[in-house]
């Protein structure tokens, strides 16, 4: 069978469709194919009786002139063309399936010595996917997660910055309590709750626990660990229940509110971290061998959040869990066995993450850094860095941020400090511009003296207010020496250069409220104007 | 699975069947030859009276159609090639597209055109065109681009039930492909969202929706040249883009692109048609109003050379946007701050 010529201006035709299937029997004149010309569709009939050997398949492009089927009238006929085609035609399938893995995974695959075809992933397969996928053979080939991995189950730290309280108090040994004074908290945590803070915090020093300088432990509250370190001004909320495995850690200043309720095998609470009240970490699983919960420094923990560990939650430095938020490291159902999901996997927020009230995070789902997860959202995969992520079943909405002008961050800073002016005025404190047209504020009343100026950037040629008092510049460029006397906000850098006291401390408590938290990190704020 | 020309075929067939008031115009309609890509084939021999084969002159045939859509009728009208929409223009932006407006809202015009464009069956330079840039010029007609992933009969649906007139632009390489849909949200290894409306956008994505390097908007003829670009960046290069197939180019539909550079932060459009005033500069003039904040760079368009497309298919192939052009363009766009 040929491609004949079907209009005047084609040298090719597309065959479109196969109307009979190859190796049949077709009559003389029935409709055996379609080919497609420029202006038309046309139906080739079969040139004589027999059996059909397609030698072209559907959706090629056909020159005119050249054969596209034989038809065998006898068994030698049947032969003769299955032989040509074994010869002539090239194999049909060159591209077996779909091809979904990326070069670069291709070749980490074989470094690697992994088999593609065992990652079961819909989508294409990266060389980030075959990389995981050999972490976890090699776990498991291990027959479990190394020793020294059981602390953080094998999760990777990438953009988590682990506060210093975890390397301070992770090893066996500090702040041990002794045998008999553990015994009897655990026998009766309720009589000891009932000493005043300076009579515990003093018991838990005597027997062996790591107690800093201006610690309180509220009304009623009893840490229950065999190791217990506390870094100075560490305050838990009242009516609380700690009860960990192994230890229990807190960096300096972290706040707890009231009736905290911790369980688990180590929990490591990061310096100048701030939880609400009624915060529950716990839930199913608490006493697994896995159950670590590490939060970074200055994070935050709203009201009534909830924190299952069973296996590890790792939240980075700086990251938000607001009101009611849910993080998940197990779930209840039915048999695995059956094909019912049963999943035990730890969770990880990145530096910076910030997860929206009522949002819910799945267990061994990791939230990128600088990411935000929207409110009530149901999180069940991976949050990349830097991405806004939200509803149910979480999905990327756009990005976190986006990177301002350096002239929107100019007027975003001015706008800082006379919003600071305004609450102070209207906290009754008096103030008044400053001089040579700096933007800034004058304490000129009892609180005083004392100034704020905004000077985009410092160094050779700035202007700098000076006079008695504190002095608190912030800056957008602290490039050159801090001006003596003065106390330097870098608002980019987020950085802290210089001494102060009580106007310094309502800058960055200011400061922070918009988000803007400077090192060195915990401070004390409590003595500040607003 | 159907073959995109089957689809609109059968989608008529139903068209038909549901509402007597469907007519279809133009040239060589009648079965057995059923229209120049016999997207029309059988409907002349089931409705012989509503199958009007007509001679060869554009501009008499779309001033017909208005009447029968001026009357009451729902009339379709095949013009064989889409390089010949330009013998009706005259009707089209003098008549068609301005009627109801002038008659105060009175009347309104539903017709359907429904014409192939698009090359690389080496048809040269007057009959492998892509003219989508001339219709998007002209207030009041609505343009649909269907492509070979769209639910084509449903499209098609939709537009003879528009009340306004509807250019259905198909394309005739598309007419022999497979109409691929989505199922279980992928086509293939790439996740796919079909947006809300008569003639919603495709996007698709190779990572899940994640964060991604560009998007690529296209339309019509051009979406397997975007997904082979797609798929080409991935595989070769880890370099993760959506793409996003418009449904509708006038009115220009922009929120899914919008949508879709939230994740991404880079355009690259691609179309048929050829570059200078064509729908990739009304893209690009419109998202650098809408969301200047969002794009990290320059809009980049990728279309065909300006000048004629030659017949010969090595020129042809040489003038038309390709594969390698899309991988250049996002290449060029850059990579992500942060990203």
């Amino acid at each position: 069978m040929v491609l004949t010529r079907e209009d005047a201006n084609s040298e090719s035709a597309l065959l479109a469709e196969w109307l009979v299937d190859d190796r049949t029997e077709v009559r003389k004149g029935q409709p055996i194919c379609v080919v497609e010309t420029s202006k038309a569709s046309i139906e080739i009939e079969a040139s004589g009786d027999g059996t059909l050997v397609q030698l072209v398949v559907a959706e090629t492009e056909v020159e005119l002139g050249s054969s596209i089927g034989l038809i065998a009238q006898s068994d030698a006929d049947l032969e003769a063309a299955k032989a040509r085609l074994e010869h002539a035609a090239p194999a049909p399938a060159t591209d077996a399936g779909p091809r979904n893995v990326t070069r670069k995974a291709a070749e980490r695959a074989a470094e690697l010595g992994v088999d593609v075809s065992l990652i079961d992933k819909p989508g294409f397969v990266t060389a980030e996917d075959v990389e995981a996928f050999a972490a976890a053979a090699v776990r498991s080939e291990a027959g479990g997660p190394a020793e020294t991995d059981v602390l953080l189950d094998g999760l990777s730290m990438e953009n988590v910055t682990l506060p210093a309280i975890f390397f301070a108090a992770k090893d066996a040994g500090v702040g041990a309590l002794d045998e008999a004074f553990l015994a009897q908290l655990r026998a009766d945590p309720a009589a000891f709750g009932a000493l005043s803070s300076e009579e515990r915090c003093e018991a838990y020093r005597s027997h062996g626990a790591v107690i800093g300088e201006g610690v309180v432990l509220g009304a009623g509250t009893a840490i229950v660990a065999p190791r217990v370190v506390l870094a100075d001004g560490v305050e838990i909320g009242a009516h609380s229940i700690v009860r960990c495995e192994e230890v229990f850690a807190a960096g300096e200043i972290a706040w707890t509110g009231e009736s905290l309720k911790l369980t688990c095998r180590r929990a490591f609470i990061g310096a100048g971290t701030w939880i609400a009240a009624n915060v529950q970490v716990g839930g199913g699983g608490h006493r697994d061998p896995w159950a670590t919960f590490v939060i970074g420094e200055l994070g935050f923990m709203g009201g009534e959040a909830f924190v299952n560990v069973c296996r590890p939650v790792v939240i980075g430095r700086e990251a938000f869990l607001t009101m009611r938020s849910v993080l998940l490291t197990h779930n209840i159902g039915h048999s695995v066995l059956e094909g019912f999901e049963n999943r035990f996997a730890g969770v990880v927020l990145e530096d910076r993450a910030q997860i929206g009230v009522g949002a819910v995070v799945y267990a061994g789902c990791r939230i990128g850094r600088e990411s935000i997860v929207v409110s009530n959202s149901y999180v069940v995969s991976d949050v990349h860095e830097g991405t806004l992520a939200g509803g149910v079943p979480a999905r990327t909405i756009g990005k976190a941020s986006r990177a301002p002008s350096s002239a929107r961050q100019v007027e975003l800073a001015k706008r800082i400090v006379d919003e600071l002016e305004v609450m102070l005025r209207l906290s009754g404190i008096e103030t008044a511009p400053l001089a040579n047209g700096v933007r800034g504020f004058e304490l000129t009343g009892a609180e005083g003296p004392g100034r704020v100026a905004f000077v985009e950037t410092l160094g050779k040629g700035a202007t700098v207010p000076n006079g008695a008092g504190e002095t608190v510049v912030l800056t957008l460029d602290a490039a050159g020496d801090a001006p003596p006397g003065c106390a330097v906000l870098d608002l980019l850098g987020r950085r802290v250069e210089g001494e102060g006291g009580v106007l310094l401390d309502s800058v960055r408590e200011f400061c922070r409220k918009r988000g803007i938290r400077f090192d060195p990190g915990p401070w004390r704020y409590g003595r500040g104007l607003v | 699975m159907m073959r995109c020309g089957q689809a609109l075929n059968a989608a008529l067939h139903e068209i038909f069947e549901r509402d007597e008031r469907v007519y279809l115009l133009g040239e060589d309609l009648l079965d057995p030859y059923g229209g120049a890509f016999k997207i029309s084939q059988g409907l002349s021999t089931k409705w012989p009276e509503r199958v009007l084969p007509t001679p060869v002159s554009e501009a008499s045939i779309f001033g017909i159609t208005a009447g029968l859509a001026l009357r009451g009728y729902r009339p379709i009208l095949e013009i064989m090639f889409g390089d010949f929409v330009t013998l009706g223009l005259d009707q089209v932006v003098n008549g068609i597209a301005k009627f109801r407006a002038m008659f105060d809202d009175r009347v309104t015009v539903p017709l359907v055109v429904r014409t192939p464009m698009g090359a690389r069956r080496g048809y040269g330079p007057t009959h492998s065109q892509s003219l989508e840039k001339l219709l998007i010029g002209v207030p009041g007609i609505t343009v649909v681009t269907p492509s070979e992933c769209h639910d084509l009969g449903a499209m098609l649906t939709e537009a003879v039930a528009d009340d306004e007139p509807v250019f259905f632009v198909e394309n005739k390489v598309m007419y022999g492909r497979p109409n691929r849909r989505p199922e279980g949200g992928r086509i293939g290894e790439l996740a796919c969202h079909e947006g809300e409306g008569r003639y919603p956008a495709l996007t698709f994505s190779g990572n899940g929706f994640g964060p991604s390097d560009a998007t690529i908007v296209t339309y019509g003829g051009m979406l397997p040249v975007a997904l082979d670009a797609a798929t080409e960046l991935i595989l070769e290069h880890e370099v993760f883009t959506e793409v996003v197939a418009l449904g509708r180019i006038l009115p220009l539909d922009l929120e899914p692109v919008l949508d879709s550079l939230g994740r991404t932060g880079s355009l690259v459009s691609l179309e048929e048609g050829t570059l200078t005033g064509g729908v990739g500069a009304e893209l690009a003039a419109r998202v650098q109003a809408e969301a200047w904040s969002a794009l990290d760079g320059p809009v980049l368009r990728v279309a065909t050379r300006d000048g004629i497309v030659p017949s010969a298919r090595s020129l042809e192939d040489e003038a038309l946007p390709g594969v390698e052009d899309v991988v250049a363009a996002v290449t060029a766009v850059g990579t992500r701050v942060g990203g």
